[in-house]
């Protein structure tokens, strides 16, 4: 091989050989510790294999439309709501202040356990961000064309509306 | 503006950062060129020359 | 105007091929002094434009009201982060094949850079998760692969500079720089392959990107002020570098003739 006869060519195809090793011994391990690289669980991973009762997991899945019902307790927040991702959902109580993105519609990531009854016990509720970036006027034009309902599905197509200039009303 | 102490802690780090390592390269190329122009001699005949 | 050690006559190599065109200091003192201003100008004209109309011109968000303005900063340097580190490996790679003199020591100049923009991206991520998430932090796969990264930066900065003679010093951060290279399709690709509380890349070079055009701009704006900076700040401080190399090579022979 031409790339062989200099040393600069022998340094290049040592160093080559080692990038794809040290490459596949990365993925093999990434693979091999797949399970654990995965940051929440969904109501459907749970339905598939239930957990050891009492373990400590993330749960993460929608707020179901209209599932929300916050009141208190004890002088505490407490809400109640169900997390789905479309095969199966799940009970969620949560004692404590939600995040500013909390809402229908949007992923939430649930720490804590699994209660004996099925439901889900959240010591932690974390909002889950979509890749969406779009002005108020816009998502509010989007809903009143009847696009788009926030509380119970993703935003349309990016195509859409990203350059979509909505005519200021009341003006 | 909601969220403000989280934006301005945001632009205040970016600016710190961004400042911080032009200003300090900045005063490291002034530097190394006058300790250069008072040690290199091909330098000095270079400046006599031109 | 050129300044006198620009013009230092250093003899080529005959047949210099293009790569060690750069490698004659004289030579690269030269031309990097006259692409500098290039660099810089537009660096601070595009970063100051972007993030003041980030900051004062874009919407809000929908959903999470002004705190998406620090995205002008979070996704530039992210972009950094990884970027800083493929130039890098690339120095690496260039230091071990082809012995270029050059990219050693552009190595040692990127490092620090680097490791500000990903301390930067982690910092203002940060920022952003805890009114946006509820959290400052969490171990999720992008999360993690980004202090990784950081602590390949830190990793880097360390070795080189830990060793009495510099060219092993140079091998051995040469040698840590590639090997973290795979770390970079790690966070690329965290979010697509695992779950992971980050949100999925809103920019691809295919499809449409999920983000109106009147934030689109600013951000495009900051990425690119921002990359010209780095560029331009790396540029300086390898500037430095050579001359503080040639600084210390006329002191040693003096020392030796006296």
């Amino acid at each position: 091989m031409a790339l062989l006869r200099t040393r600069k060519g022998r340094r290049l195809a040592v160093l080559l050989l080692c990038l794809v090793g040290l490459g596949s011994a990365a993925g093999l391990a990434l693979l091999a510790f797949r399970d654990n690289l995965v940051f929440f669980v969904t109501p459907g991973d749970l339905a598939e294999a239930p957990p050891p009762a009492g373990r400590m997991l993330r749960l993460g899945g929608l707020v179901e439309a209209g599932s929300v019902a916050r009141d208190r307790r004890d002088g505490k927040p407490v809400a109640r709501f169900r997390v789905t991702d479309g095969r199966a959902a799940l009970d969620v109580e949560f004692a404590g202040i939600l995040p500013d993105l909390f809402r229908e519609g949007q992923g939430v990531v649930a720490l804590g356990t699994l209660r004996p009854d099925g439901s889900f016990l959240a010591s932690e509720v974390l909002a889950k961000h979509d890749e969406t970036y779009m002005p108020p006027e816009v998502a509010a034009a989007l809903k009143k064309a009847g696009h788009w309902q926030p509380e119970s599905a993703p935003a349309p197509p990016a195509a859409g509306w990203n350059t979509l200039t909505p005519r200021k009303s009341g003006g | 503006m909601t969220h403000l102490p989280y934006i301005a802690a945001s632009y205040g780090l970016a600016v710190l950062i961004g400042a911080g390592f032009a200003v300090d390269a900045w005063l490291r190329v002034g530097r190394a060129r006058r300790r250069l122009d008072a040690i290199d001699p091909r330098r000095t005949r270079g400046r006599d020359a031109g | 105007m050129l300044r006198a050690v620009d013009t230092i006559p250093i003899p080529m190599p005959a047949g210099g091929r293009s790569l060690h065109r750069f490698a004659n200091p004289g030579r690269f003192l030269r031309i990097s002094g006259r692409v500098l201003p290039f660099l810089a100008i537009p660096a601070l004209v595009l970063t100051v434009v972007g993030l003041a109309w980030g900051l004062l011109v874009a919407p809000p968000d929908y959903q999470q009201g002004d705190a998406v303005r620090i995205i002008y900063i979070h996704v530039p340097s992210a972009w950094l982060a990884s970027g800083g580190y493929l130039s890098l490996a690339i120095c690496a790679a260039l230091s071990l094949v082809w012995r270029h003199p050059l990219a050693d020591l552009a190595a040692v100049e990127i490092g620090p850079v680097g490791a500000a923009f990903t301390a930067l991206c982690l910092a203002t991520g940060s920022l952003w998760g805890k009114p946006m998430w509820g959290a400052w932090w969490v171990w999720d796969a992008r999360l993690t692969s980004v202090l990784v990264l950081f602590f390949l930066y830190l990793g880097h900065i360390a070795l080189v500079r830990a060793f009495d003679d510099p060219v092993r010093g140079y091998r051995a951060g040469a040698i840590l720089a590639l090997a973290g290279v795979v770390n970079l399709p790690v966070i690329k690709f965290s979010v697509d392959w695992w779950n992971t509380l980050h949100q999925p890349a809103t920019l691809s070079l295919t499809g449409a990107p999920s983000m109106h055009v009147s934030m689109l701009w600013p951000l495009l704006v900051c990425i690119a002020g921002f990359s010209l900076g780095f560029a331009a700040i790396v540029t300086a401080r390898l500037r430095a570098a050579v001359m503080e190399r040639r600084i210390r090579g006329l002191l040693l022979a003096q020392a030796q003739t006296v």
